[in-house]
């Protein structure tokens, strides 16, 4: 599999040309959205076939590395990787990328002439979200975190003539530059500490380490905290959560379950490619901190989350919790990527459905979505309510919606593996304890969104009906929450497989 | 006294902390940005610095590919401040408070 191959880069080219294409169709054919949107529906499903061929390459011929041409000091370097992990992660984001893209088809209706571009951004972002995972150079996953950041910056702000959605976007733009300085500093200092900026390979951290020991790691530590505070920015973990409610909050409803979703999954998978691969003999120095930041994500996301009157920064905040969830699998080391993966993939499908329902109740374009919007959608909408229903119970963890596996999984995962620190066989056990707890807390809130939900509807509120591909995104959600809940096995068999080499 | 590669990790490291406390002190979101186009640079000093003592290339052409993404973030930046401008007549970034709960 080497030279001439396409197919690692497949899942990218798909979505630049996707991206391309839809903003010539608008210019050639006009800026309806029926002329260009089948060509940003066939870059989606175009990418998550990718994925697929992918994955159907690596489990019959192995993973592979990609190298750059010949004959420069770097010829050894790969730059690009094709294993379980990347795989995965294009099928994922590829489908949940389709469902978010038919869940901001309303919200493509309300921005007009300005539709073209709002999507291809969000087929910008995507291709940027798989570079993060599909390369072991420190440098090109910066590269494809600032194409997606970027693209989102503006997504969130396209409503520019709405307070909120400046707002949010000019938030998101200053702390999302921060982030990735500290990322990128990071990658600085362990490029200074280990001489390299690739992971696997020639000359590689990872080479560095078995040859080397350590004996000043000052500089190799700072790289490595300031790796995870930038990821940890990313992926809204506590306390570099700040500003999660905000964007959420003010960006455009409809697009914001499509970056909410996407930016974790590339997150993590970008969490389990450089610090479970790549620094996987550093093991012992990170899992420590990354349960200490899994404890403060689900402590804070839960507590704050039962304190807002609004259902998008409620969300928010129970994404900041699950981040917890999910950062516990990780704290096993690269054992704990299937759970990560089974965890992420079916959250980022319950925060697109939920999403999804918010901009069908509130209107795609709305900045605020106060928890009375949703008084009584049961009566009013008996879809969109039980829908609703599915996919809140999904993210509380209920048992028999894919939530609750979710959890277990992650739990299980991380008592499974001996903890460094404080040093047992038991893996971290205070956290998982923890993580129960705020489990059994977090249900006040998703109930009381049930709750809103299932009582009396005020009369004058009348709902206007959603556009079908919303409403098809809502029912892939509900059915992708309700199914591995209650057959969780061919995706716990499939993620066990979606390693990074 | 010769200069070694630690004073500029050093230098580098003081301009990045700079930058850091820049944008989480300054109000105003034009400096803030300025801070944050501070720290990259550093982190640009840095990847040179290294690359020079131990002799390979990849730090430079990291470099090259940080001022690529700074343009990038100076462009669409500078167009969201802009767009805030506009209906605010103000810089100030306490003053963006639309959004709280």
């Amino acid at each position: 599999m080497q030279g001439g191959a396409w197919l690692p880069i497949a899942f990218e080219v798909v979505l630049l040309v996707g991206a391309l294409a839809v903003l010539l169709v608008a210019v050639v054919a006009g800026r309806d959205r029926r002329f260009w949107g089948p060509a940003a529906g066939l870059a989606f499903a175009g990418a998550a076939l990718a994925g697929v061929l992918q994955w159907r390459e690596v489990s019959t011929s192995g993973a592979g590395l990609f190298f750059t041409a010949q004959g420069v000091s770097f010829a050894k370097s790969p730059m690009v990787v094709m294993d379980g992990l990347s795989a995965f992660g294009a099928i994922v984001l590829g489908l949940v990328g389709f469902v978010g893209f038919l869940a901001a088809w309303d919200l493509v209706a309300k921005v007009g002439r300005r539709g073209p571009e709002l999507v291809s951004l969000l087929l910008l972002s995507l291709a940027g979200l798989h570079m993060m995972m599909a390369t072991p150079n420190l440098v090109v996953i910066f590269l494809g975190l600032e194409t997606a950041s970027i693209s989102f910056y503006v997504v969130a702000g396209f409503l520019r003539r709405q307070k909120g959605s400046a707002e949010s976007s000019f938030k998101y733009f200053l702390l999302g530059s921060l982030a990735s300085a500290l990322f990128l500093y990071g990658v600085a200092l362990t490029f200074a500490a280990t001489g390299s900026l690739t992971l696997y390979g020639g000359n590689s951290i990872r080479d560095f380490f078995s040859s080397t020991i350590v004996t000043q790691p000052g500089i190799l530590l700072a790289g490595m905290a300031l790796m995870l505070v930038g990821i940890a920015f990313k992926v809204s973990a506590a306390p570099f959560h700040q500003w999660a409610p905000d964007v959420y909050q003010g960006a455009p409803t409809g697009a914001v379950g499509f970056m909410a979703a996407t930016v974790k999954i590339a997150g993590f998978a970008a969490l389990a490619r450089i610090f479970g691969a790549g620094l996987v003999s550093q093991v012992d120095t990170w899992t420590p901190i990354v349960a200490v930041l899994a404890a403060v994500s689900m402590v804070v996301g839960t507590v704050l989350a039962l304190v807002q009157s609004d259902v998008k920064r409620m969300l928010a905040y129970s994404g900041v919790a699950h981040a917890g969830y999910i950062l516990t699998a990780m704290t096993a080391g690269v054992a704990g990527v299937p759970a990560m993966w089974f965890y992420v993939s079916t959250y980022a499908f319950m925060v697109v459905g939920g999403f999804a329902v918010l901009s069908t109740v509130s209107g795609s374009d709305s900045s605020k979505v106060p928890l009375d919007d949703l008084k009584g959608l049961v009566k009013r909408s008996p879809e969109m309510g039980w829908l609703m229903t599915f996919v809140v119970l999904g993210m509380s963890g209920m048992p028999f919606f894919a939530g609750f596996v979710a959890k277990v999984f992650s739990f299980v995962t991380a008592t499974a593996v001996p903890a460094p620190w404080p040093a047992n066989d038991h893996g971290y056990l205070w956290l998982v304890v923890l993580g129960v707890v705020m489990s059994v807390v977090g249900l006040a809130f998703y109930f009381r969104i049930i709750g809103t939900m299932f009582s009396t509807p005020d009369d004058q509120a009348e709902l206007q009906e959603a556009g079908l591909p919303v409403r098809f995104a809502v029912i892939v959600s509900a059915v992708i929450t309700v199914a591995f809940g209650i057959v969780p096995w061919p995706l716990i068999e499939a993620v066990r497989d979606a390693f990074p080499i | 006294m010769t200069v070694t590669v630690t004073w500029y990790l050093v230098l580098a490291a003081a301009l990045f902390s700079m930058g850091a406390a820049g944008v989480l002190i300054r109000r105003n979101a034009l400096i803030m940005f300025m801070s944050i186009e501070l720290m990259l640079n550093s982190v640009n000093l840095t990847f040179v610095a290294v690359s020079k003592h131990l002799g390979l290339i990849e730090g430079q052409v990291a470099a090259l590919f940080v001022m690529v993404i700074a343009a990038a973030e100076v462009t669409v930046g500078l167009a969201i401040i802009v767009a805030i401008f506009r209906f605010r007549s103000s810089a100030n970034v306490d003053e963006l408070s639309e959004l709280r709960g």
